[in-house]
């Protein structure tokens, strides 16, 4: 089962491109690490030293990669000692991270709308699964239009403007949308319960569920979502997927100490087949099919 | 003077080793999860212990498992396996044995269940057998039996008695005499043993008011515990260095200078853990620096500096003074 898995992660010393500020503790960081920019997929993390001082690393989602120019992006926000440390990172400093890890999203063959839910420090493998869609379009007939739903109880990590786009059952106020998704003609909208201008009052569930209400029975067949947030939100869209029957993808966090898949620390309860097993999120996840890890009626987390 | 990999290779209970370093149980998964990282071989050490096995699959706990501590980290997997019998039948043939050696690691509830998954890969083409009697995360396993030398020595006598595979037992540092427990299981027919495993710990999220560890305790690894493994090992080697029975000095070990010292106090082989999760690539390394250090002292091989330690005077009137 191992051997195609062999030297698939690489150890790379990065070196920092760029380290920007963003509100409220969020940083975006740019890394030259080419090995894992040009394997990268979206869902794919990297485990980050943060520090010399704190030799255990962090899983980090990729926001995006460039196998060309070969880096990568993270977005963070400040929460405890390692993101501490990272924030204090400058231009040119090196840092060791392992790269790319885990199973993606899947890559092909997606239904014709796409939904991607990202919640906070969720928003990063939405932006990147956004690109790769977006890129993918022009070569597939009939095209595929995603639509990016983001929420945030903090101020977002981009400055939102009203969109252009027209999105059906989307309240004609919520205009607020992420600028370099709009300006890679990807549809967005924002949500929070924060009173942000233009945004969503109330959970990214909310708005997608207005937004599926709004659709036909043959039109919601072309809806296949996809998610990463906090724990709340991913349970809430499973479960809303599984009410609209819809497939349903979620990317996962968990502490984690090896991210090779050699300690089982990450493992999280993932129900196949009416049976339960113990999945690890490094190598057998993140991505995860919504309803074997959050299947409605049947929670053990 | 010969080379590098000359100098490290060893003969361990028999086995031909590689280098000292072992990867230790419940670090590296079933053998080939490490090989996933570019840069990683298993040829740069002399053994690989599989992850806890029991006789029937296990889920394991809760998350959250583990919990980043100062210099350190706690773990509370939960013996998460499939199965002896899978293990056997399904992970081992897929293992490339002209790699390394690769050694099971058992754990039971009752003495029969160690027998039994004893028996079963005593039949099976792994190299030798680790007795788990130290695990601490199973209520009504390894810790009741690891805490007490007389219980420790019945596990290791019952599985004596099926395999003629060397043996090396897992000694805890949870307990109050470790080296009487070392000479029993000597006693009892453990070829090697493995000196320590965790050391039993707790951290707490303020906020929640609730232990981070989803079963609530845990064993501590990592640097933090390396003084405590260190002086446990060299104990255990001074009460049975006249046996002749190998250690396996492990707990935080991460750098050349640990392993050093490791061996000095007595350890035969080097087991290395956390460190990987620090530096997937950490084992290079340290065959590297041994090899300086051995190099640059021309001591020729590694087991010039097992027990090398020399120990010194301690109180005052032990040296004539006063």
């Amino acid at each position: 089962m191992q051997a195609d898995n062999r030297e698939t992660i690489f150890v790379e010393d990065a070196v920092v491109l760029q380290h920007q500020p963003l509100p409220a503790g969020q940083y975006l960081m740019r890394l030259a690490a080419g090995d894992t920019a040009s394997q990268a997929l979206p869902g794919s993390f990297i485990h980050l030293r943060c520090h010399d001082d704190l030799p255990m690393r962090r899983p980090m989602s990729i926001m995006r990669a460039d196998a060309g120019a070969g880096w990568i992006e993270i977005l963070y926000k400040v929460h405890g000692s390692g993101t501490k440390k990272l924030a204090a990172a400058r231009v040119n400093d090196q840092l060791s991270l392992l790269g790319p890890i885990g199973v993606p999203f899947k890559q092909n063959n997606y239904r014709s709308k796409p939904l991607l839910i990202g919640g906070g420090v969720g928003i990063p493998p939405m932006v990147f699964l956004a690109e790769r869609m977006c890129k993918q379009t022009d070569k597939q007939a009939g095209g595929v239009n995603p639509l990016v739903i983001m929420g945030s109880e903090i101020p977002f990590p981009f400055t939102p403007r009203p969109s252009r786009i027209m999105i059906d059952g989307i309240p004609n106020h919520v205009t607020a949308c992420m600028p370099l998704l709009e300006d890679w003609g990807v549809a967005s909208r924002l949500a929070s319960k924060q009173g942000y201008s233009g945004c969503y009052d109330g959970f990214v569930t909310g708005m997608a569920r207005q937004w599926l209400e709004n659709m036909d029975a043959d039109q919601r067949q072309q809806v296949e979502i996809f998610s990463c947030g906090p724990t709340p939100m991913l349970r809430a869209v499973a479960h809303l997927a599984q009410a609209f029957s819809l497939p349903c993808q979620v990317s996962l966090e968990e502490y984690m100490a090896c991210a090779v898949g050699g300690c089982a620390g990450c493992a999280v309860p993932v129900y196949q087949n009416g049976k339960l097993s113990m999945q690890r999120v490094c190598v057998d996840g993140p991505v995860f099919a919504g309803n074997a890890v959050y299947p409605l009626n049947h929670d053990v987390t | 003077m010969p080379s590098g990999n000359e100098q490290l290779a060893i003969d361990f209970c028999g086995m031909q080793f590689n280098t000292p370093l072992v990867l230790l149980s419940g670090c590296v998964g079933f053998g080939e999860e490490y090989t996933r990282v570019k840069g990683f071989s298993n040829r740069d050490v002399g053994g690989v212990c599989l992850k806890g096995t029991t006789l029937a699959p296990r889920l394991g706990n809760v998350p959250h498992r583990i919990a980043e501590t100062y210099l350190g980290m706690l773990n509370s997997i939960g013996l998460q396996n499939p199965g002896a019998r899978k293990v056997v039948d399904e992970y081992l043939p897929k293992l490339d044995f002209d790699e390394t050696r690769f050694i099971a690691n058992i754990c039971g509830s009752t003495i029969e269940e160690y027998v039994e998954v004893a028996r079963i890969f005593n039949d099976s083409g792994i190299d030798a057998i680790e007795i788990n009697i130290s695990c601490p995360n199973i209520k009504e396993g390894g810790v009741s039996f690891g805490n007490y030398p007389e219980m420790s020595a019945k596990v290791v006598e019952a599985c004596r008695r099926v395999t003629g595979k060397p043996l090396i037992a897992k000694l805890s540092p949870n307990q109050t005499d470790i080296v009487e427990n070392a000479r029993l299981c000597i006693e009892a027919g453990s070829d090697a043993l493995a000196v320590i495993n965790t050391v039993m710990g707790m951290a707490i999220d303020v906020e929640r008011r609730r232990p981070i560890i989803g079963s609530n305790q845990g064993g501590l690894s990592g640097p933090a515990i390396k003084p405590i493994a260190l002086l446990k090992t060299h104990q255990v080697y001074q009460a049975c260095k006249d046996k002749r029975i190998p250690i396996i000095g492990q707990g935080g070990i991460a750098s050349t200078n640990d392993a050093l010292e490791f061996f000095m106090a007595g350890a035969t082989a080097i087991g290395i853990g956390t460190a990987l999760f620090y530096d997937p690539l950490a084992c290079k390394k340290i065959n590297e620096g041994i090899v300086q250090y051995l190099d640059k002292r021309q001591l020729g091989h590694v087991t010039k500096l097992v027990g090398a330690l020399e120990l010194n005077s301690g109180a005052v009137e032990d040296c004539g003074g006063g």
